[in-house]
């Protein structure tokens, strides 16, 4: 039994795209890993600030991007300071992107100035400074050093944020969103030496080699994969009734959908070949 | 806030016993500070470094977190400093005794990693041993590798059926072993091309492994004694672009039909792309990697493949040569070591497990 | 002879390389940065003006022969002399030597960036979700009892990381986990091992000059 792979593709298609036209939330019940990042991040006080490396690529926007959204969403419905910042140049336009969205969705509703979100009152967006390890080392003891200026040219230690902000002693956690390695990175320079928590965001093939990390304790939480931001996006809904779109949310619906087709082309093709077989 | 006021008024603990030592084992430049923690450090915002050079005059340094003991201080070579270590709870200032006087200085080796010049002398001389072994002319056994073993067959199918060969070198830099194994196998790979008149197209994603291919394929086609038949033009630059190389290759594969594909060096995601169109053309595909995240996508998509070291063997097993599969051989008998190492340690571990046998703690 | 200067090269470079190992004196790593750093920089700017210059003349080849689909050639070539004439006069940020904004739309490479290379990037990643689809109906048969236990083993990870996993038993994704963590790393481990074993032989071999297919194919 051949079925023509065009016919796989379409179904493919049809199971993909057919919930994201007709999109709805699929509840997902958020798992161990991502309670525990959402955790640390709520215990953030008021004193102090996280961070949130967005150090995506175009690649893997789709699964990681959420993330960053639900986290930038949770830091300010709760009024958490955030500073957010890249470790490579290419992956500035996307961190900039999910600030613009989140920003502009708080402040379309917002009625007054406590309310809005305010550049250097409620967060900084720090930029990129090469190479990684600079940053990673070097906000130990200040941040102002290292970006003496901020994304968009301001000096840092003259916003607001930044007056009690000064390095990673004023820092709760820093959330790492990689594709690759770098969250790693985090935990051997920022960790060992200055205790910083680490939290992480990634894809669902790089996760299984974070896992390891996540056990002994290195990781404070982890979210993997789309699933992984779905989780943190229901935590966020459920716990503060934040209505943003919840992309990942929305993608669960496709993602469990092509599972299974997939699993069901892998028996269909069995029994073609068992078939077959006895025919012989 | 409470509590550090309580303890500006019975005083802040300072950070005791202050030792200081040149780093070893580095290039210089480097003092190592370690203390023992303030009794307050539970409440303190951390430590602050200070360093002088007459003893008198100390200068702020550095700044570490609470519940850290140790820092490493950039110094300059041959200049004698001492050291105070200071508990901080926002103004205040406890300090310790000042520490006896150190100067940095670089180390000629790198003590550190004895572990390492070790394991590098047990595996570089099983190697060598087993070379020079093979240089006597002993006849060294390797098992089929059944990708290896169908180059051949692979290269006489498309000669057959007049299409080309598409040879894949991945997206790997020159450094990468798995492209210098790849580069090895496209030597074997364009001297049979040559001898049977096939077309091959080798398309690059790095310029420099863009240089040495085309080397690599001329001099094939020369030692094939069909210089004539070298086109220039059949080993080229692609893209750099992880996607933009998969998409021109995907696009070579639909419009060129290949009879064989070989999928060998240092792929990332695309390789699926690449082994799923190539399966789509009807071609037979050899593919082979280190990357252990793709091996399940070449093994799935691919009539054969070879996993990690099955790379790395390939200029022995197809070359035969002595020397080459002596190499093998030492890697074969390292291995053994390894495994030997893993369960004498999986042993220690378990028994240290039992309270009866406290020999091993 | 010929061989000779580049074997003797290797040899130097490997040696040089595994001293620098050793020898952490800032008098032998000044040398070790200066070819890392600067000589590798150069060879690659070399190696790039190659492998352009390559690309260029096979399509002007083709364009000139009127070979097969040679009008994409065109196409390529333009695409090229755009970026480079975008990249020349408008810059990365609109950092170029010439104003290049028209309103609030900038021709710099950013923008090049933004709107073309991040979504099809995107596109050709997720053609993946289609050719693992054909690729597991294809190839995943349950032909021995090895690959019996892989495909059931795949079917409950597949399962277990989905929110459906959680529905059917809360043990299950815990349960995926261990799998995830215990046998599928002890696997990767043994392989990892070997590659390693594979790079040390492979990299003694090139310094020794035992290993030569890489200068052609020489003995």
């Amino acid at each position: 039994m051949t079925i023509d792979r065009r016919i796989i593709y379409a179904i493919l298609l049809a199971v993909v795209t057919l919930p994201l036209v007709f999109p709805s939330v699929l509840e997902v019940t958020p798992m161990t890993p991502v309670e525990k990042l959402f955790t640390a991040v709520d215990k953030t006080t008021d004193d102090k600030a996280l961070i949130l490396d967005c150090s995506y690529s175009p690649q893997i926007k789709a699964e990681v991007e959420p993330m960053a959204i639900a986290v930038l969403r949770h830091a300010f419905q709760t009024r958490k300071k955030i500073l957010v910042l890249s470790l490579y140049v290419e992956m500035i336009g996307l961190a900039t992107r999910a600030i613009n969205q989140v920003v502009e969705e708080f402040n379309i509703s917002a009625q007054t100035y406590e309310d809005s979100i305010i550049y250097g009152r409620d967060y900084v967006f720090l930029g990129w400074q090469p190479p990684p390890i600079v940053p990673m080392l070097g906000m130990g003891e200040s941040i102002a050093n290292i970006y003496v200026v901020d994304y968009y040219g301001n000096q840092t230690d003259t916003l607001h944020m930044m007056e009690k902000i000064r390095n990673y002693n004023d820092i709760s956690i820093l959330v790492a969103l990689s594709g690759s390695r770098i969250p790693i990175s985090w935990v051997a320079y920022a960790q060992n030496r200055y205790g910083l928590q680490v939290g992480v965001g990634c894809t669902a093939v790089s996760g299984a080699d974070f896992y390891p990390y996540y056990q002994t304790g290195q990781f404070t939480g982890l979210m993997v994969g789309m699933k992984g931001a779905a989780e943190y996006e229901e935590l966020v809904e459920t716990n503060y009734g934040v209505k943003g779109r919840r992309v990942a949310s929305e993608a669960m619906l496709s993602l469990t959908y092509a599972h299974l087709a997939i699993m069901l082309f892998i028996v269909i093709g069995n029994i073609g070949f068992f078939l077959h077989r006895r025919k012989k | 806030m409470i509590l550090v006021l309580l303890c500006s008024l019975a005083g802040l603990a300072p950070p005791t016993d202050v030792r200081v030592y040149d780093a070893p084992s580095d290039g210089g430049g480097v003092v190592v500070v370690e203390w023992n923690l303030s009794p307050d450090d539970a409440v303190i915002d951390g430590y602050d470094i200070y360093r002088s050079e007459n003893g008198v005059d100390f200068a702020r340094v550095g700044f570490i977190g609470k519940s850290r003991s140790s820092y490493s201080d950039q110094t300059e070579d041959g200049v004698v400093f001492q050291y105070k270590v200071a508990a901080v709870a926002d103004t205040l200032r406890s300090f310790s005794q000042p520490s006896v006087e150190v100067a940095s200085k670089a180390s000629w080796i790198n003590i550190d990693k004895i572990n390492i010049y070790i394991a590098m002398i047990i595996f570089g001389g099983l190697i060598l041993y087993f070379i020079s072994h093979a240089r006597k002319g002993k006849n060294l056994y390797i098992r089929k590798i059944a990708g290896l073993q169908a180059i051949d067959d692979a290269i006489g199918r498309a000669t057959e059926m007049g299409k080309p060969i598409l040879y894949t070198l991945g997206l790997g830099y020159i450094e990468d072993i798995a492209t210098i194994a790849s580069l090895n196998i496209l030597g074997e790979v364009a001297k049979k091309a040559a001898q049977y008149d096939t077309k091959l197209i080798v398309p690059n994603a790095d310029p420099i492994v863009y240089t040495v291919a085309r080397e690599i394929v001329k001099e094939s086609y020369t030692k094939a004694g069909r210089p004539d038949a070298y086109d220039p033009d059949s080993v080229f630059f692609l893209a750099r672009e992880q996607m933009a190389y998969a998409a021109g290759i995907d696009g070579i594969m639909t419009r060129e039909k290949p009879a064989t594909n070989f999928l060998i060096g240092y792929f990332a995601a695309e390789s699926l792309v690449l082994a799923e169109t190539g399966a789509a053309t009807g071609a037979i595909q050899i593919a082979g990697t280190d990357a252990l995240a793709q091996l399940p996508f070449f093994v799935t998509a691919c009539d054969y493949t070879l996993i990690g070291e099955e790379l790395y063997a390939a200029s022995a097993y197809i070359s035969k040569r002595p020397l080459l599969l002596g190499a093998i051989k030492g890697e074969d008998w390292a291995k053994v070591v390894i495994v030997a190492a893993l369960i004498l340690a999986s042993i220690v571990g378990l028994l240290s497990r039992f309270p009866i046998l406290n020999l091993f703690e | 002879m010929k061989k000779m200067i580049p074997l003797t090269l290797i040899f130097i470079a490997g040696l040089l390389g595994v001293i620098s190992f050793v020898i952490p004196h800032p008098s032998y790593q000044v040398y070790d940065e200066w070819i890392r750093n600067d000589l590798l920089r150069v060879l690659s700017a070399f190696a790039v003006v190659l492998a352009l210059g390559s690309l260029l003349r096979v399509h002007f080849d083709k364009i000139k022969r009127k070979r097969r689909n040679w009008q994409f050639s065109w196409l390529l070539l333009f695409a090229f002399a755009a970026s480079a004439a975008i990249g020349l006069f408008g810059g990365v940020a609109a950092d170029g030597i010439l104003p290049t904004a028209i309103g609030s739309f900038r021709f710099d490479i950013q923008t090049l960036y933004e709107n073309i290379v991040i979504p099809l990037a995107s596109s050709m990643f997720a053609l993946l979700a289609f050719f693992m689809a054909s690729a597991a109906y294809r190839a995943f048969r349950v032909r021995s009892m090895e690959a019996t236990l892989l495909l059931t083993a795949a079917f409950i990870v597949m399962i277990g990381l989905l929110p459906l996993g959680y529905s059917i038993s809360k043990h299950l994704p815990e349960f995926v986990q261990w799998i995830l963590n215990v046998p599928n790393v002890a696997g990767q481990r043994g392989i990892v091992f070997g590659i390693a074993l594979g790079v040390i032989a492979t990299s003694l071999k090139i310094i020794l000059g035992i290993e030569r297919a890489w200068l052609g194919g020489g003995e």
